[in-house]
């Protein structure tokens, strides 16, 4: 009998700290086992009866955060199963790949990482579902697929249970250490996250919006209630380090924090322990409402600070990076288990 | 194409009407539709709905059929009308406001039945 290969976090894995079956598979598993996204997806819901949130992820392509730091791993599909099954019209969701063009790079600033960092030029990109793949949802839904109990938000990064209601976020670089089998910082996301969630980019077909905002704008656009639409969520991020290794390559480049890209606490802490510049005048005041409620003022970052290189950045990120409470460590190894599903015939 | 439509009233009295027709003794659950004091229902829509109960009560073991309403699509945009009423009830001030809400999808009210067949309307 042919199998598939996948990884699931179990409900109550990390000390009970994940409230929803999550389950990731390698786009290369789903090619080798001859099978479509979908019908991988359905392989899966056919084997593992349970509620649960999947995403497929490519690990040879690339993606955008949302405070638009490039990230080499892409969802590419992504699913909600329930009772064994996949809702026909909203149960499952492709993402198309953008293709490389200079209007692309034109119109979207912080897109310059994919041509001047070298671990990335020639990747594939893949962000969010395009209006095609997100036929039938009309233009108010979110990027979401729902089945039974279980919805998967924002290009497979949030799940939800609506019936327990609970729910669970994975930002881009705790997906990335899921796939590569390193370790992830698990607790609660807390206020600087749930802020740095708003600081998005302008991207067409991004992971959770199409061509609204833009770096130094906030989504949320909620004044001192940003800093608590997601804080008391779980989360599974990267590891700091992880974080301030990819968003130093930006740095790097020369990308600029609120005009270039997001001006999310993580990139304004990191962008000032390594003296860049930062787009003042281009954060629009809303945003700089949300940020001084966790404490990121304009006073704060021009105030003088050590200097710090590239090393010592990712030596010190746990000290540098705001975010997550109550955060525990977790070999990915030590909570999540390789699964087989058989594959009908 | 204009076409006939039914009063909510008379929906909810034809769904309980179409359950007991085979049988009387048969219990039948409209949900769903608690919330809304009145509307009109495409009349082409109520006829295969009561046709389809009554097809289910065809199976003489079936004691009970609930019939539940839900979106199609699970993630709905709603209108929020918040209104301040004063003491004599007139009104000075309202607000609207767009609310999304994320429901559960039918495959948790079905999952455990041998047969599903699905006459929606097709998006395809």
């Amino acid at each position: 009998m042919a199998t598939l290969k996948y990884k699931l976090i179990p409900k109550g894995a990390a000390e009970g700290r994940v409230p929803i079956n999550l389950i990731f598979i390698d786009k290369k598993d789903v090619i080798a086992a001859g099978l479509t996204y979908r019908e991988a997806c359905e392989t899966i819901a056919k084997n593992f009866k349970e509620p649960g949130a999947i995403d497929i992820i490519d690990m040879d392509s690339i993606t955008v955060s949302s405070d638009g730091i490039v990230v080499d791993y892409a969802v590419v599909a992504f699913a909600s199963i329930d009772y064994g099954m996949i809702n026909k019209d909203f149960g499952y969701l492709g993402v198309s790949e953008q293709p490389y063009s200079e209007k692309l790079l034109e119109e979207e600033p912080h897109m310059k990482q994919w041509d001047a960092i070298d671990d990335y030029k020639g990747k594939r990109l893949f962000r969010g579902p395009n209006f095609d793949d997100r036929w039938p949802r009309v233009p108010h839904n979110e990027t979401q697929t729902i089945t039974g109990r279980i919805a998967n938000n924002n290009t497979g990064s949030e799940m939800m249970n609506v019936i327990d209601m609970t729910e669970i976020l994975v930002p881009a670089y705790g997906a990335l250490e899921i796939m590569r089998d390193g370790e992830v910082l698990i607790g609660v996301a807390g206020p600087e996250i749930s802020v740095g969630i708003g600081m998005v980019v302008f991207e067409t077909y991004g992971r959770i919006f199409n061509r609204s905002y833009g770096a130094g704008k906030t989504a949320h656009n909620s004044g001192e209630y940003a800093k608590t639409v997601k804080s008391d969520y779980p989360a599974i991020a990267g590891r700091k380090s992880t974080l301030a290794e990819y968003t130093l390559r930006a740095l790097e480049i020369g990308l600029v924090p609120g005009k270039d890209i997001g001006c999310s606490p993580a990139v304004l802490a990191i962008a000032k322990a390594f003296g860049s510049p930062i787009a003042y005048d281009s954060i629009e005041e809303r945003a700089w409402v949300e940020l001084s409620s966790v404490g990121i003022t304009k006073e704060w970052l021009q105030a003088p600070s050590e200097k710090l290189t590239r090393e010592q950045i990712i030596e010190r990120a746990d000290e540098i990076v705001p975010g997550i409470a109550d955060g525990k460590l977790f070999k990915v190894s030590d909570i999540c288990k390789v699964c087989e599903a058989e594959i009908a015939k | 194409m204009k076409l006939m439509h039914t009063k909510l009233p008379d929906f909810k009295k034809k769904v309980q009407e179409a359950g007991k027709k085979l049988r009387p003794e048969t219990e039948v659950e409209l949900k769903g539709l608690e919330n809304m004091e009145s509307a009109k229902l495409a009349s082409l829509r109520v006829g295969r709905i009561e046709e389809e109960i009554i097809e289910i009560t065809q199976d003489p073991n079936v004691a009970k059929v609930e019939v539940t309403v839900l979106p199609q699509i699970p993630e709905t945009i709603h209108c929020v009308v918040i209104k301040g009423v004063q003491k004599d009830g007139t009104s000075k001030k309202t607000i609207l406001e767009s609310m999304f809400i994320t429901t559960p999808a039918p495959e948790c009210y079905y999952h455990d039945s041998e047969v599903v067949e699905d006459r929606r309307v097709s998006y395809d």
